[in-house]
């Protein structure tokens, strides 16, 4: 083929990608590594309304001769990043003359640097638990569906897609419901003499949470290896049946081998999605025991509103994907080079 | 059979163009000076919001569109709008007081001072609605809201017990109601979820507790106090007679164990007491009654704080300012107001409080303050709101908690230019 017309083949698809994820991907890194604050003047202020009239010392942003507020801008390297990884308490110390130093500073940044690795030990854990459970019970179910009469098989890859199709956070309030105080789960329980409360403790909170994920993205897996299940060679099935090897054996040495490019492409997308859980840690427990690395970045913006620092939380929650990915990724490129 | 359903369908068409112009006309007919296009308005997700959304969006008079976007998400987006350097996208917000606060302090909104005077009497904007930095108007309330006591009338009277006014008074009347009531294992249900929740929790009870949370006059942390020790300790104490799933109870869960008959008190936002006689949803209806907020102390103030939400126009306004405004009012009239009486507690004289509105009045009347109002102030409460949890599940004392977080607080300041 011409460069020319490879050129022309690729190129939508190439600007598609440096449009949609090269160019944000750049932009969240320069705000990452930059930091704008208003110029702000202490003032006082009377302020009247509905519940009467205050005086207060407070803060005002200057303004400008137009009238518009003034805005100081400066670059300040991987200054966010070491906030958010917890690793820059003297930073603070030289700032913060009065207020407690020594134990309370270490302290405050232990805790900061717990709050990102326990967030990027909860999404690990979620990610490596539901991936296997998403894969083994997708598998089954298009087993079964596969091995079901061709009349039932419509109403049962409806009812096996619902999960999926219902949005996220619909969802993750319909577990919440199930689980919390007078909730179905817990009634049920109760009536064997059980009591659990599942939003009370670590490792139940974070069982809701792993639950949610393996129910919600099991169709997933289960659609793909259905529509795979379909073109599994009808000839290679009847020589082993022939060979007189048992449904097992079949299974083992025939289906799976011809799953395994959709096996593969299936983990890829759940690691992917698996890392970025989000809903179900605003919904289920609002971040109680279950703090996530997506979570983070968003609690980030929201209570400090902090654009620049929540880049870098983003930014580094990228680099985790690519970590993440690196084995999967390495493994596909072998294969696309041995295809070469 | 086709002829008279041809002539059904022209009659119903009819009807409709007969009745249309009178619907638009009844709202926003007498504009002045219009100026054709769309309005872009913002506001955060309750009921009396979906009521005010409904009218904004009949004004249709002389080719205007009024685009009404409620979502959980108003104040990120009102916040990045405003701050814009371009056009905002929206041409005015509903906000509460605390986001009003951040978005004064950064010069964002525009004084209206001068439309209010204009249009004071047409649309009978009363005084007490206006919202005045240094005389200058710079929003319009509408609606006020707190967080007041919810207790179970029945169950407080058959066992002798008076409505709590203190924090203390209410953890004895759980005892009681633990020991003594059957079915009621969890006597006090309060919004103690991570987040948000337990944030205002606090701040309810440090400022109840006499707490400042700044040095006078600076931006410098001082919620490190005996007064955030004593308001974690006993947010701590009052977990004993919480659902062990405290951390995850928000106005929703809060709400259903009240709903449910599980648990007999409380402090929540009076926007949710309508509910509590939804027949539908609620086995308690009619049982509950409302009061002040708790104080800390006895004789102390009531530990709880006024809010009110009101709308406010940017200063990156893309719409005509006047339209913008004269839209806003014709949907926030007494007319609506009326419309929807029990759906909030109104600014207006007009209004009729209900039974439901009897717990705000009385917190205000007991000595609730006005919510912080230093742009610096939602910073030390996400901070706080970190180490709550964790104080409450044991994994950090209250002082430590506190002073980490004030710690993280600074550099949080320092990062957004608050503190030099």
């Amino acid at each position: 083929m011409k460069t020319k017309t490879f050129a022309r083949f690729v190129a939508p698809s190439v600007l598609l990608m440096l449009a949609l994820m090269a160019a944000p991907l750049i932009v969240t890194f320069y705000l990452s590594v930059r930091n704008c604050v208003p110029d702000m003047e202490v003032v006082k202020v009377q302020q009247s309304g509905p519940f009467g009239t205050t005086e207060s010392v407070t803060q005002r942003v200057k303004l400008d001769n137009k009238g518009k507020p003034i805005t100081l801008c400066r670059f300040v390297g991987l200054d966010y990043y070491r906030s958010v990884l917890g690793i820059s308490p003297d930073a603070v110390s030289s700032v913060a003359m009065d207020v407690p130093t020594g134990d309370a500073v270490s302290s405050a940044a232990s805790n900061r640097s717990t709050e990102f690795f326990g967030a990027l030990r909860f999404t690990l854990l979620y990610t490596l638990v539901t991936t296997p459970f998403v894969l083994l019970i997708g598998f089954l179910v298009a087993l079964g569906v596969n091995s079901s009469t061709q009349r039932l098989r419509g109403a049962f890859i409806t009812a096996s897609l619902m999960p999926f199709i219902i949005t996220p956070v619909v969802a993750a309030l319909s577990i919440k419901w199930l689980f919390r105080d007078n909730g179905l789960v817990p009634y049920f329980l109760s009536q064997f003499g059980i009591s659990v409360f599942w939003m009370a403790e670590a490792w139940s909170a974070r069982l809701l949470i792993i639950l949610y994920g393996v129910w919600h993205s099991a169709p997933f897996a289960f659609i793909v290896l259905y529509a795979g299940l379909q073109s599994v060679p009808q000839d290679s099935l009847e020589a082993a049946t022939i060979d007189g090897a048992s449904r097992l054996q079949k299974l083992r040495y025939v289906t799976l081998p011809h799953l395994m490019p959709l096996i593969i492409f299936i983990t890829l997308i759940h690691l992917m999605d698996a890392y970025r859980v989000f809903e179900p840690v605003v919904v289920l427990t609002q971040g109680a025991f279950t703090t996530s690395v997506q979570y983070l970045t968003y609690y980030t913006l929201v209570t400090e509103t902090n654009p620049y620092k929540a880049s870098a939380a983003a930014m580094l929650t990228t680099l985790g994907i690519f970590v993440l990915l690196i084995p999967l990724l390495l493994k596909t490129w072998k294969e696309q080079r041995r295809g070469v | 059979m086709k002829t008279i359903l041809i002539r059904r369908t022209l009659l119903a068409t009819a009807a409709l163009v007969a009745i249309l112009p009178g619907v638009a006309q009844a709202r926003c007919d007498k504009l002045q000076s219009v100026k054709a296009g769309e309005i872009n308005i913002i506001s955060g997700s309750f009921p009396a919001l979906a009521h005010i959304a409904k009218e904004m969006e009949s004004c249709t008079q002389g080719g205007l569109k009024v685009q009404f976007k409620i979502t959980p998400n108003a104040r990120i987006e009102t916040e990045q709008a405003f701050a814009s350097q371009g056009k905002s996208a929206f041409d005015a917000a509903v906000v509460s007081g605390g986001v009003f606060t951040n978005l004064n302090a950064l010069g964002q909104i525009q004084p209206m001072t001068d439309l209010v005077e204009k249009y004071k009497a047409k649309y009978k904007i009363e005084e007490n609605m206006l919202v005045r930095v240094n005389g200058q108007v710079m929003a319009i309330a509408f609606m006020q809201n707190a967080q007041n006591l919810y207790y179970r009338k029945d169950l407080f009277d058959k066992h002798g017990i008076k409505a709590p006014t203190t924090y203390p008074e209410m953890i004895a009347a759980a005892r009681i109601l633990k020991e003594k009531e059957p079915g009621i294992e969890f006597p006090i249900a309060q919004t103690f979820s991570k987040g948000f929740d337990s944030q205002v929790e606090f701040v309810n009870m440090f400022v109840g507790s006499g707490g400042r949370f700044f040095k006078s006059g600076s931006a410098q942390p001082d919620f490190n106090s005996d007064a955030g020790v004593k308001a974690l300790e006993n947010m701590r104490a009052m977990t004993q007679y919480m659902t062990p799933n405290f951390l995850a109870s928000n106005s929703d869960d809060v709400m259903n164990q009240f709903q449910q008959g599980k648990a007999a008190m409380g402090v929540l936002w009076a926007s949710r007491a309508a509910r509590m006689d939804d027949p539908a949803a609620s086995k308690i209806v009619g049982k509950m009654e409302f009061g002040a907020a708790p104080a800390m102390v006895a004789g102390g103030k009531s530990a709880t704080h006024l809010w009110w939400d009101g709308v406010v126009m940017p200063k990156n306004i893309a719409g005509d300012r006047e339209t913008v405004f004269q839209v806003m009012m014709e949907s926030l009239d007494e007319e609506t107001m009326k419309k929807g009486n029990d759906l909030a507690n109104w600014i207006r004289s007009a209004y009729k409080p209900t039974r439901f509105g009897t717990g705000v009045t009385a917190s205000m009347k007991a000595g609730a303050p006005t919510w912080p109002t230093e742009p610096y102030f939602s910073l030390a409460q996400g901070e706080i709101g970190k180490v709550v949890p964790e104080v409450l599940t044991g994994t950090m004392t209250p002082k430590a908690a506190l002073d980490a977080a004030a710690v993280a607080y600074t550099k949080a300041a320092t990062e957004k230019g608050f503190i030099k």
